[in-house]
């Protein structure tokens, strides 16, 4: 019988001007409602994909096509980009591109509009997209003003106006804070539960999706992989990690353990859930099949307590001119001891990207002090701080501007009054601490987003800073990515250096950080070593910080004597032993 | 950082008026200050800007703001006041000496009182002008600028430009903000810097990734805007509706009647 197809891709190859080829014989069949999860490390082909089936390509990026492209009934390469639209909407991930109208209530009329819809239906769209990402009550505001979970909902409402039959989200929650994670997760949740939609999904984050897939697709190089029911896909763990896919924690884990039911059909051999994993867990404890040894686990890390000070804020407020004004500060206070390696996670909004913005002087508190090792931070010029305290930001593209790798990391050095022969040392140096020597002479903005980072890193390190600040090192960065920035940081951290980390990912903090703290509201929420922190769900809960699920398996087995300090997957998996035969 | 003229909501008789009402306050603005100008036209631009002047503390729009549009124009005013002193040709009157440097029939030397007043009326004429975009774009909504355009029969992709040129500002305010502080980071502080060195030389490692970043980011505003069907060779739906009230007329007549006093005071 001839099933329908909203989407039928079959033996699509496609090349980029310039020769290169982007997807090689990838075939993809979707029924109505159903949910395709694409996988795969950056540069596998996700986004071309995405502008395949919703008429970018080649309407916007250019190219060369083979193999038949069928998006509800029509071939997107044939159709004006408007016709596609009506069909198939995308959502991006950044949301401040998307979004270009003054108001709320605009932006969601914007698109049908466009296309001539009458006024009383629009209104009528725009109430039900409003409704359904729970965005009531906003119609007047600025979409510029909305948090960033609100923004992306915002964007995603203006699609669901247009009332497509497929919805394209290429990443959509990738540049989100947790709360916006789980905000834009529950309007995909609740999309998926209509039924009307198909939606194909690309993401790093694996755990998101594992609950909505019903088919999950993996690319390498362009390549299908893996392809087939999610219990299948992630089964092949290996394969996943070749491909740079994250395969999600829990069934890693029970893959390890080997906790599968392989009696069980594919889709349910998994559990999904930590309370379930963790039953699994003890039921296999209590047959002999696992051995808890908490011996087998290395000691808590300990935040250091006893070196200098190098860092401390005293009573710091920090209010941000209106309207309306905003108090992103309040009453901070806290120091930083040499040789930590701290984490710092909340919500956007938190307060954490001010904090260390005090750090290195680029904002002023309007109450409170800074001081570097004892002595107030004003009176140090922006070249001492530089040379002292170095910030790493989420986006390397604010700072490179030179003709080479190498310049990018002279210009910092000449700024602050290096001697010429010193500077060409350094920058060597510098090359070498991020692997990017063979590249010293290309133009930055040739480099992939990862590589930019490391030479922002390069350029920071070079300058010779006691203290290195990283914010989000895993942004935009894929499974085999992720750690590149805070391996760096580490290696910085053993020469004796000290270590700041904003973050919203918890197994970069658990894996890293001896001492954790979290921001809320312009307040210190909690701060002590991580493990502790971590094991403080209650309060984190406030702050939408979930701990690892590492850590939350540990603290559900701790009655059976799993060391309450246990982090991650590693040391998870070295505490519980599959008993032999 | 936001653009210091970006629109407040509030709830003035200003934020009320029909933006086709400030659009005619706005054009009105500019025929005045494009009358031919005269020594003697001093007073009449002051009329005009004591109006705008009342209009503008009508809206509740802060002090600040006047003196950012100050600060901004300051410059143009020492230069137009100091290269009329210098120039101006109906002056005899001196009132500094320099020196004498005869170029035609003008004395370089010599800063006259005639050429400073015109230059003061000058740059009266441009303070007129230029505090009259302000007061309409911080109290129309662009929903509503945009609605108006499309009365006055503005195609819809010319209106639409003037928006997002609106909307683009403020990101291109917070990108600008963002690249100054990451070049900090590197011991480059362009605010430290006197306006000479700034101007020549400053300018690069803020304007390349600024540049840089907004190509990427037009690529995605491109795609976010053609998904959504604009260019569509179809009629647009106009949503949003705008409707007049009795106000509005007292105010146009108003604004008319200030413009004609004006006008009669100049040419009689």
């Amino acid at each position: 019988m001839e099933d329908h197809r909203v989407i039928s891709l079959e033996n699509v190859t496609f090349t980029y001007e310039g020769d290169v080829v982007a997807l090689r014989d990838l075939n993809l069949a979707a029924r109505r409602g159903e949910f395709v999860v694409v996988l795969g490390a950056n540069g596998a082909g996700k986004s071309t994909l995405c502008y395949l089936i919703s008429g970018i390509v080649p309407h916007i990026y250019g190219g060369r096509r083979r193999g038949d492209v069928r998006v509800v009934d029509l071939d997107p390469w044939d159709e004006p980009l408007y016709i596609t639209a009506q069909r198939c909407g995308v959502l991006m991930q950044d949301p401040e591109v998307q979004l270009f109208m003054p108001t709320l209530k605009a932006e969601l009329a914007f698109g049908p509009a466009n296309l001539g819809v009458p006024r009383e239906e629009i209104l009528r769209r725009s109430r039900e997209a409003l409704a359904l990402v729970r965005l009531e009550g906003l119609e007047e505001h600025n979409p510029r003003d909305l948090s960033g979970g609100q923004k992306q909902r915002a964007a995603l409402a203006s699609v669901l106006t247009m009332q497509p039959q497929v919805l394209v989200l290429d990443e959509p929650t990738s540049q989100l804070d947790p709360l916006g994670r789980w905000e834009v997760g529950e309007a995909i949740e609740q999309l998926k539960r209509t039924g009307d939609l198909t939606i194909v999904m690309t993401t790093h984050e694996t755990e998101e999706v594992l609950h909505l897939a019903d088919q999950v697709l993996v690319l390498e190089q362009g390549e299908t992989v893996l392809q087939g029911p999610p219990g299948r896909v992630f089964a092949q763990t290996d394969r996943l990690e070749r491909a740079g896919v994250k395969t999600p924690a829990l069934v890693q884990i029970q893959a390890l353990l080997q906790l599968n039911r392989a009696d069980q059909p594919e889709d349910a051999r998994w559990s999904l859930t930590v309370s379930e994993v963790a039953d699994r867990i003890r039921r296999a404890v209590r047959e002999g099949r696992l051995v808890i040894r908490p011996e087998a686990v290395a000691p808590p890390r300990r935040p250091v307590t006893d070196g200098p000070v190098v860092l401390e804020a005293r009573n710091l407020t920090v209010e941000y001119p209106g309207p309306p004004p905003v108090t992103a500060l309040r009453d901070v206070s806290l120091t930083i001891r040499q040789g930590e390696f701290v984490g710092i996670v909340g919500q956007n909004g938190s307060g954490k990207s001010t904090l260390v913005k005090c750090f290195v002087g680029l904002l002023r508190p309007k109450k409170g002090e800074v001081l570097f090792r004892g002595q107030n931070l004003r009176r140090f010029s922006v070249g001492e701080i530089a040379r002292r305290i170095g910030l790493v930001l989420q986006n390397p593209d604010y700072q490179l501007f030179t003709a080479s790798c190498r310049d990018e990391i002279r210009f910092g050095l000449r700024n602050v009054g290096i001697p010429e022969n010193e500077i060409d040392r350094r920058v060597e140096e510098a090359l070498q601490r991020v692997g990017l020597e063979a590249y010293a002479d290309l133009f930055p903005f040739r480099l992939s987003f990862g590589d930019r980072r490391k030479l922002a890193v390069a350029a920071t390190m070079a300058l010779g800073p006691e203290v290195l600040i990283l914010d989000e090192p895993t942004t935009a960065q894929d499974h085999r990515g992720r750690y590149q920035l805070a391996e760096l940081a580490r290696q910085f951290h053993e020469e004796g250096g000290t270590v700041l980390m904003i973050t919203h990912d918890v197994d970069l903090i658990a894996r890293y950080a001896q001492r954790l703290i979290v921001l809320h509201e312009g307040r210190v929420l909690l701060d002590g070593p991580t493990a502790e922190v971590f094991a403080r769900v209650e309060e984190l809960r406030k702050s939408f910080v979930v701990p690892p699920v590492a850590a939350q398996l540990a603290q559900a087995l701790a009655p059976l004597g799993m060391p309450a300090h246990v982090m991650t997957l590693e040391e998870l998996t070295r505490a519980l032993t599959p008993t032999e035969g | 950082m936001q653009p210091a003229f970006r629109y407040t909501h509030l709830n003035t008789p200003i934020h009320r008026l029909h933006p086709l009402v400030k659009l005619a306050y706005l054009l009105l603005t500019l025929v005045l200050v494009m009358y031919p100008i005269r020594l003697t036209d001093m007073p009449i631009l002051l009329i005009w800007l004591a109006f705008s002047a009342f209009l503008w503390a009508l809206a509740r729009i802060e002090l600040r703001r006047f003196a950012t549009l100050l600060k901004i124009l300051l410059g143009t005013f020492v230069f137009l006041i100091l290269i009329q002193g210098f120039t101006y040709r109906g002056g005899e009157t001196p009132l500094i000496v320099l020196g004498h440097l005869k170029l035609w029939e003008a004395d370089l030397g010599v800063i006259k009182k005639e050429g400073v007043w015109f230059g003061l009326v000058l740059s009266v004429r441009i303070l007129a002008a230029a505090s009259a975009l302000p007061l309409f774009v911080m109290t129309t909504p662009t929903s509503a600028i945009m609605t108006a355009m499309g009365k006055l029969r503005v195609p819809q992709t010319a209106t639409f430009m003037f928006v997002s040129a609106l909307s683009f500002t403020t990101l291109l305010f917070e990108m600008w903000s963002s690249i100054v502080d990451a070049q900090k980071l590197r011991a480059f502080d362009i605010d430290a810097m006197n306006p000479i060195r700034r101007a020549f030389k400053a300018y690069i490692p803020i304007i390349t990734p600024l540049i840089l970043l907004l190509f990427r980011k037009a690529n995605d505003f491109q795609i976010a805007l053609e998904t959504k069907g604009f260019g569509a060779p179809i009629r647009p739906t106009e949503v949003e509706t705008l409707t007049t009230r009795p106000a509005d007329y007292f105010w146009l007549a108003l604004i008319v009647g200030v413009f004609v006093l004006c006008t009669v005071l100049k040419f009689s």
